[in-house]
């Protein structure tokens, strides 16, 4: 199993929050060692690595993770949570996943 | 429902379509399927629906926080249309906790986030735990800086259930605040008391205010917190498809 992560540049060269919340979090529970690529994407450069994976797996959000696993096809995770449990096979909180989802959703439609 | 891919394609396909086609899409597709209404003019969904199905599903989030408009109006639209309507409500514990804690009002100290977490996501995710697809009243035009792009149909990654998918609809994402309220108004559609009094968009009673002329209905929901840039997005006009 190969692990890519790709995480984001903004176009003004400021890294991505939310990005460096969930590194910081692999960091911590001891799961950064488990990523085989860290890769940005950059959004002032449409040729980095990061925005052609982007755009070749069409996702639109930031960061996320590309497991490749021998032959099947990619799977690619933009919910930090379900990469954890899925994947690494790693428990996580109830509050910390519903604090992810609170980050990525709009509430007023509800 | 297939790959990512499918989904994918058959968004594009249903793009372009109506509310209407994209709910008879939907209907057709999953038996086991539920229409999101907030007590807002989402309730359209449930009139396009209803002419499509009879045997519609339909949930509302009772936050516990409502005002007594909605209440009375998700029970008019009960009867209305002679349907049930579940009703979801947060875990007990979880609400006192957070109000013995930090009282009643504390998303005004903090913000409405662990609030809406108690009392929206929590049910919600149990509630989407139940069911294969879902249909929501999102639209383009309620927040045009982070729902520019909301497609009408999506893998919806963060609600599914572990180890599987989750279809959610956004019939109404093309449309305008103002075809919704033609169609309103053409197909004499109940909605809440409260747009008569200046309300555009309808949450919770203490985080919802009318807004007036000229304001965008974002800001009648959590004005005291400063518009925060969403930071998760890939800008699409940045990658080469």
């Amino acid at each position: 199993m190969k692990i890519t992560m790709v995480k984001k540049l903004f176009a003004d060269g400021s890294p991505c929050k939310k990005c460096g919340e969930v590194e910081e979090k692999m960091r911590a529970a001891g799961h950064l060692e488990r990523l085989d690529r860290v890769v940005i994407a950059d959004e002032a450069d449409p040729a980095s690595e990061g925005m052609v994976l982007a755009a070749l797996h069409t996702v639109d959000r930031a960061p996320f993770f590309i497991v490749e696993r021998d032959g099947q096809a990619p799977e690619i995770y933009t919910v930090y949570f379900k990469f954890v449990k899925e994947v690494l096979n790693a428990q996580t909180s109830e509050d910390d996943e519903i604090r992810e989802i609170m980050n990525d959703v709009d509430l007023d439609f509800l | 429902m297939g790959s990512i891919t499918t989904v994918i394609d058959i968004e594009r396909e249903l793009a372009t379509r109506s509310p209407q086609d994209i709910l008879a899409y939907a209907l057709d597709n999953f038996d086991n399927i539920a229409i999101s209404f907030s007590g807002a003019e989402d309730v359209v969904l449930i009139d396009m629906a209803y002419k499509i199905r009879k045997d519609i599903s339909v949930f509302s989030l009772d936050t516990g926080r409502l005002h007594a408009e909605t209440y009375r109006f998700i029970e008019a639209v009960r009867k209305h249309y002679n349907i049930d309507i579940d009703v979801v409500y947060p875990e007990a514990a979880r609400v006192e906790k957070l109000a013995k804690e930090k009282g009643l009002f504390s998303f005004y100290e903090d913000d409405h986030k662990e609030c809406c977490g108690i009392r929206k996501i929590s049910p919600l995710r149990k509630q989407l735990l139940t069911v294969d697809a879902w249909i929501t009243g999102q639209r383009r035009d309620q927040s045009p800086g982070t729902r520019a792009e909301v497609p009408v149909m999506q893998d919806d990654k963060a609600f599914a259930r572990p180890d599987d998918k989750l279809t959610k609809f956004n019939p109404l994402a093309n449309w305008t605040s103002q075809q919704v309220w033609g169609y309103i108004r053409q197909n004499n559609v109940p909605y809440n008391s409260l747009h008569d009094k200046g309300f555009v968009s309808i949450g919770c009673e203490p985080c919802t205010r009318p807004t007036g002329p000229g304001q965008h209905e974002r800001e009648g929901r959590w004005w005291w917190e400063e518009a925060t840039m969403k930071e998760c997005g890939l800008h699409a006009v940045n990658i080469e498809k």
